[in-house]
């Protein structure tokens, strides 16, 4: 009587090309996409490389409206789940809009477009008392989280349940897992979901050099991210969209749509430890791991591929190596475990989207994406991090794991044809 | 020629400056070995002090600083940092 | 949905920060009377905006309710909702326990529409005006909607789901179901509601472009929502947190069980469509009262959104009047918001807090500076009417174009 989801579309706009057979292709190649940041002049910070997309609103036939007054994460997102519903080949004209939501995730929002007006108002941050004639006057559209998902209901005639969803750097997980929610409770057949996250920006930079999260290789962009290497010396910033049509398996089927796997289950906890902090334990996101498992009916020895949060900060690398250890068992060291960060950059909550369309593609292709930049293994870190280079394997059930700010630990497993079924 | 040397009182105030905690400056002299973790003042707590004093100063300081556990410590380090300028 | 239900969701504990109110009894206190508190804004910088009246929080002590170090560390919406969050806990009787399961078995949600936009500017000022050296560690985990949620996960040790609904007004009916169905999935308790710190200068300029927005001067003519005169809303801070628990666990603990989450609808017709909204809003009523296995008689009393748009304004009277037919004449409703302010994702959940404690007392609160309606509702006006209330019905719109309804019932289902 479980109502069973269904992935049947995918949209991707991630740094190093924009589409999802692009996206598919860096990963493929273990090309790295990271370099010298050209979105703002970053003299002055200490971290001065990203991943940027390479993103023209124009080239994508998106309103000038849209284009003028909303930040460049709800451009990429409008772009991604454009890609999504096309390749889903759901008629939105057709579909009962009431069954139809909205899930996308963001960490930062809007932050980029409120930080461009904020120097026009301020005069360069010369005045507190902010003069409001020089902002635009659409600025509420970059303030309000829920432009977002607001944006996308709109272009596709959702009309159920809509929804932004902030949870820090899990918020594509989150996404995903609330979409999976919504319609596993049957308050809709079918759900947009994603994530986009543009924070690029002075203000996103800097805050992040304050706690030195981020790489500061600047003189070797190409090899700055370099999860679970011992080399690592934080993570690089990213920026894009991933979007996917979640549908309920049986309205799939009735419209005879191309299944590409199914969300086995998904969990969320909190570490209740430190906003940034965590544990070197891995308890909670273990738990995240264990409860997606029970949801899907499977064993730990089932999980062919992880697809890590592998952030490249000391702390995260350790603390997930020691999270899987403790979900998977032994089994964990028979298990590849990437994290495509390596060549994408740590796109804050769009990130986890975008990890989950990694893995819907490496079910499709049965090809496990490779961790770009690992040569110098970490003693702490010793599981099978596919170095450097793609492998074909026999994938039927993956896993996303992901970590953010606030404690928040999330998985999302996803089993493709020949993985089990409830 | 300027003082730069940190003292237990302008530690005392940095702390409620830039993470916000309230300590005496004589109890911190007076233990100065007690961590920063039981005054309250976390990894944040401790990265936001630093800054302030490489802005003040104008200096980098080792990144052992931000790695300090207690006040004693942090203050030798920081007044060998600074006294090397 | 509504044949299988493993666990009611009951609420156990409200904690709320408000303009008219620290506390719950206090708010409630306010409620009742029909006190109105709309004034002008006092914060620094503020003065020359054309936005000039608002609901304030007036004597919150951080030092008090939470503790002085967040003053640094967070913004002004985490301390609301931190504070707001350990009244409810106190309420509910709730706290920490050695049990390593227990902290699991309880999670946090937020809903969050403004973010830390005071501590941002702050920030942003530091590093346009004096280099990208001067921003702090801090504003990493301060600025961002998920900062509440985390916090009091923290402060509190819970483990359980956490979660952040980011999103326009009817996101704080949306993190209470939320939170309802995570106790209907096993949870224990999950700790959610909204708190919105939105009157810092930045903040305040970013507002003023919501067509919705009422500038009017006079604090008792700002806000008059089913009037003629309604010329738009009154934003507010603040905001409520309420304890929803599983209701057996409640019960076996001694708890007392103040009302029960009984059903939820969500859709979604576009920002500023406010037409369509009724339409919208009507669907979102018939999904909430189905889920509760409620027919529309037994709606004693309506929360309605009234934003004080009369295109929405009309919009709403007509989708109450869809669903629950002649009933919507002779059904009481009530907009205690407009005694002061609309925080964003906070006002729903205040709505919901102010819809216990009328079902608790048995008294309908009135609608502050409302007169002379221009629709077919029956508007409780002037002083509190006294009337048996058992189901109570909770609407929200969103400006970006959400809408969502919540049924509550009084006390949980041994009660009745």
């Amino acid at each position: 009587m479980t109502r069973r989801v269904a992935v049947t579309g995918i949209g991707v706009v991630a740094p190093g090309g924009a589409g999802t057979a692009a996206f598919w292709d860096l990963l493929a190649q273990g090309r790295t996409a990271t370099r010298g940041i050209t979105l703002f002049d970053p003299a002055g910070l200490r971290s001065r490389i990203a991943a940027e997309c390479d993103f023209d609103p124009y080239d994508h036939g998106l309103p000038v409206d849209l284009i003028e007054h909303t930040d460049r994460y709800v451009q990429f997102a409008a772009v991604a789940a454009g890609e999504a519903v096309r390749d889903s080949g759901l008629d939105t004209a057709t579909e009962d809009p009431w069954r139809v939501g909205v899930s996308l995730g963001s960490a930062v929002g809007g932050t980029t477009r409120l930080e461009h007006d904020y120097v026009l108002v301020s005069e360069r941050g010369q005045r507190w008392d902010v003069d409001h004639r020089a902002a635009d006057p659409k600025l509420h559209l970059a303030f309000s989280p829920s432009t977002l998902a607001a944006v996308v209901a709109e272009r596709f005639g959702a009309r159920g349940p809509v929804q932004t969803v902030s949870t820090g750097c899990t918020s594509g997980l989150d996404a995903v897992g609330y979409a999976f929610h919504t319609i596993e409770e049957g308050r809709a057949d079918v759900v947009i979901a994603g994530a986009s996250d543009s924070p690029i920006s002075p203000i996103t930079m800097a805050c992040f050099d304050a706690i030195k999260a981020t790489s500061p290789d600047n003189d070797d962009p190409e090899h700055a991210s370099k999860p679970f290497d011992n080399r690592r010396n934080g993570f690089v910033m990213g920026e894009g969209a991933a979007v996917l049509v979640l549908e309920e398996y049986e309205h799939a089927r009735a419209r005879d749509a191309h299944i590409y796997c199914e969300i086995g289950g998904y969990a969320t906890y909190g570490n209740a430890y430190h906003m940034t902090g965590l544990t070197g334990e891995g308890l909670e996101m273990a738990r995240a791991i264990d409860t997606a498992l029970d949801q899907a009916r499977l064993d730990p020895t089932s999980i062919d591929y992880v697809n890590a949060h592998g952030s490249g900060t000391r702390q995260n690398d350790r603390h997930e190596t020691a999270a899987v250890k403790r979900s998977l068992g032994s089994h964990a060291y028979d298990t590849p475990m990437s994290s495509i960060k390596s060549m994408v950059g740590h796109s804050l909550g769009a990130i986890g989207a975008i990890e989950v369309a990694a893995c819907v593609l490496a079910l499709k292709h049965q090809v496990v994406p490779p961790t770009a930049n690992y040569e110098i293994p970490d003693p702490e870190c010793d599981l099978d991090y596919v170095p450097r280079t793609a492998r074909p394997r026999k994938l039927r059930n993956v896993l996303s794991v992901g970590s953010g700010f606030g404690g928040f630990q999330s998985a999302v497993l996803l089993t493709g044809p020949g993985g089990r079924t409830r | 020629m300027i003082t730069t040397e940190l003292t237990f009182g302008e530690l005392a105030t940095l702390m409620k400056q830039s993470a916000g905690v309230t300590v005496d400056p004589s109890q911190l002299e007076d233990a100065p070995e007690t961590p920063f973790s039981g005054l309250g003042v976390d990894s944040l707590g401790l990265l936001g002090i630093v800054g302030e004093l490489e802005n003040r100063h104008g200096v980098a300081l080792p990144t052992d600083a931000e790695r300090c556990k207690t006040p004693a410590e942090f203050i030798a380090l920081v007044n060998n940092a600074l006294a090397g300028v | 949905m509504s044949t299988q239900r493993p666990g009611r969701a009951v609420v156990t504990g409200i904690g709320v920060i408000a303009p008219n109110g620290l506390r719950a009894d206090a708010y409630w206190k306010s409620v009742r009377e029909g006190l109105g508190v709309l004034g002008r804004i006092s914060r620094e910088g503020c003065e020359d905006l054309p936005l000039k009246v608002a609901g304030q929080v007036e004597g919150f002590d951080a030092s008090d309710l939470i503790d002085e170090r967040f003053l640094v560390q967070t913004d002004r919406f985490t301390h609301y909702a931190m504070a707001a969050a350990a009244l409810a806990l106190d309420d509910a009787g709730l706290g920490h326990d050695d049990d390593p399961e227990e902290p699991f078995s309880i999670g946090v949600v937020t809903a969050a529409g403004s973010g830390g936009g005071e501590f941002g500017q702050r920030e942003l000022q530091k590093l346009w005006g004096q280099g990208s050296k001067f921003v702090g560690p801090y504003q990493s985990i301060a600025w961002f909607y998920a900062a509440s949620t985390g916090q009091i996960s923290i402060r509190h040790g819970f483990k359980g789901p956490c979660g952040v609904v980011a999103s326009d007004e009817a996101g704080g009916l949306d993190s209470l179901a939320h939170a309802a169905r995570a106790v209907r999935r096993g949870t224990g308790a999950v700790v959610v509601g909204a708190a919105e710190a939105p009157l810092a200068p930045y903040s305040m300029v970013c507002q003023l472009g919501y067509p919705e927005l009422s500038t009017v001067e006079d604090p008792d003519r700002a806000y008059r929502p089913f009037t003629a005169k309604a010329c738009g809303f009154v934003p507010a801070e603040g905001g409520a947190m309420l304890v929803v628990e599983d209701e057996a666990r409640a019960l076996d603990r001694g708890a007392t069980v103040r009302a029960t989450i009984a059903g939820h609808g969500a859709t979604f017709t576009g920002a500023s469509r406010w037409k369509e909204s009724r339409e919208g809003l009507a669907r979102a009523i018939r999904v909430a009262l189905d889920e509760a296995g409620c027919a529309p008689e037994e709606i004693d009393v309506v929360f309605p959104d009234a934003l004080g748009v009369p295109e929405a304004d009309r919009a709403e009277a007509l989708a109450i009047a869809d669903v629950l037919g002649a009933h919507a004449t002779r059904v009481p409703v009530t907009a205690p918001k407009t005694g002061y302010g609309r925080a964003y994702c906070g006002a729903p959940v205040l709505d919901v807090t102010a819809a216990v404690f009328a079902m608790e007392h048995g008294l309908v609160p009135p609608t502050p500076n409302v007169f002379d309606i221009d629709c077919d509702l029956d508007v409780v006006m002037s002083r509190a009417r006294p009337a048996e209330l058992r189901t109570a019905l909770v609407l929200s719109r969103g400006l970006m174009g959400s809408n969502a309804a919540l049924v509550v019932r009084r006390g949980g289902g041994l009660a009745r």
